[in-house]
């Protein structure tokens, strides 16, 4: 492994000999629903991506994962060349958001991605009748939204936007990068692989890899079941992120 | 909480049953409470409430079977949900009613107290 210092707090750690080539960032980590960490890792087993790095910080939970014996840093990093996703087992605290977003943008900018793509949700009160959840776009910039617009994704017009996603849209913009986020509408609080399966849709009008989403669809229930511990831990860290201010009308709306 | 209870604090137990997600909301005039039941249908949900606590037990169709995990070195399966809840508020359990949809329980709880309208002089 070589060190990469971003910073004091937040350390991405890549694996040696990893080459990039412009790659998209794809980050899912956990949040509403966990749309972009149910997303993350069905993309991740679907292209059989290959763990390249990990992240780490003395403001994360002291907890380490285990898979097949072998301890493995929570938060990881995946991907080949083009494609890049970062991904966490574990619930992000509020107090290291900006720090994992700063060192995340500066990362991303090391190695020159030509795009950051946040996977997350948006509750909709009313997601138990809604068969197939539609995704809603935020671009950081003229040119993201340019991207959207090119892809006739739906942006999401007015309103409020909490959580890492949000700062990533932000920390890109300071380094003149292009962000994007995509919403898919999501239970709040129980975990969606239904949204996930529609903001791997969507996403995959930028990746162009042809990820099928039907597996994820079938094993629906047993990803739920899975995700219960950690939907439960995101959910008590929510009222931190401020994920009500998303249901709030901005006073400047138009 | 005892102190045991804090370090093992697990959401399902040796008799097969895990606890699953829910939310409680208070809604004004009632309380409304939603379940997350993955792999259980209609016909297998059992409600029992009481005037101040709500209890679900769900059965799955298929028991879901986890092996090599954290401190269970064994095979262990679990065949259903089980969770009583504490409410907020008295209800009237007479009135209680619920639905089933995509394995989202929702449960309506109205409220005991009576609303009481006042005239404005």
């Amino acid at each position: 492994m070589t060190s990469t210092v971003m910073g004091e707090e937040v350390r991405i750690v890549e694996k040696e000999g990893v080459k990039h080539k412009n790659p998209i960032v794809v980050e899912g980590l956990p949040d509403v629903g966990l749309v972009g960490t149910i997303a993350a890792s069905y993309i991740v087993e679907r292209m059989g991506y290959k763990e390249i790095g990990y992240i780490e910080s003395d403001l994360f939970p002291p907890v380490m994962v285990v898979h097949e014996g072998e301890s493995k840093n929570p938060l990881r990093i995946y991907g080949d060349e083009g494609v890049v996703v970062v991904l966490s087992e574990v619930a992000i605290p509020v107090g290291a958001v900006y720090p994992l977003t700063e060192a995340l943008a500066d990362w991303v900018k090391e190695i020159d991605s030509k795009l950051v793509i946040s996977m997350t949700g948006l509750p909709a009160t009313n997601r138990i009748d809604i068969e197939k959840p539609e995704v809603f776009a935020v671009g950081n910039s003229e040119e993201a939204l340019n991207e959207l617009k090119d892809r006739q994704m739906e942006l999401l017009e007015e309103g409020f936007i909490a959580g890492p996603y949000a700062v990533m849209l932000r920390e890109c913009s300071k380094r003149k990068m292009s962000a994007i986020s995509l919403l898919a509408q999501c239970f709040p609080v129980y975990p969606d692989p239904g949204a996930a399966a529609s903001v791997i849709e969507s996403l995959d009008k930028f990746l162009k890899l042809g990820i099928d989403v039907k597996e994820l669809l079938e094993k629906g229930e047993e990803i739920k079941l899975k995700a219960r511990d950690l939907m439960r831990q995101t959910a008590l860290s929510a009222p931190k992120m401020q994920k009500g201010v998303e249901q709030d009308m901005p006073i400047m709306y138009r | 909480m005892g102190i045991e209870r804090r370090i093992i604090r697990t959401t399902w137990r040796y008799d097969g049953c895990l606890e699953p997600l829910y939310e409680v909301e208070d809604k004004e005039d009632e309380i409304l409470v939603t379940f997350d039941l993955p792999r259980v249908r209609k016909e297998n949900v059992e409600i029992n409430t009481t005037e101040d606590t709500i209890e679900v037990i769900a059965r799955m169709s298929d028991a879901v079977c986890w092996e090599r995990w954290s401190g269970i070195q064994k095979r262990i399966s679990f065949q259903a949900f089980r969770k009583q809840i504490r409410l907020p508020e008295l209800v009237d359990p007479e009135k209680v009613s619920a639905s089933f949809k995509n394995g989202i329980l929702r449960i309506n709880l109205p409220k005991a107290r009576k609303k009481v309208f006042v005239p404005i002089e």
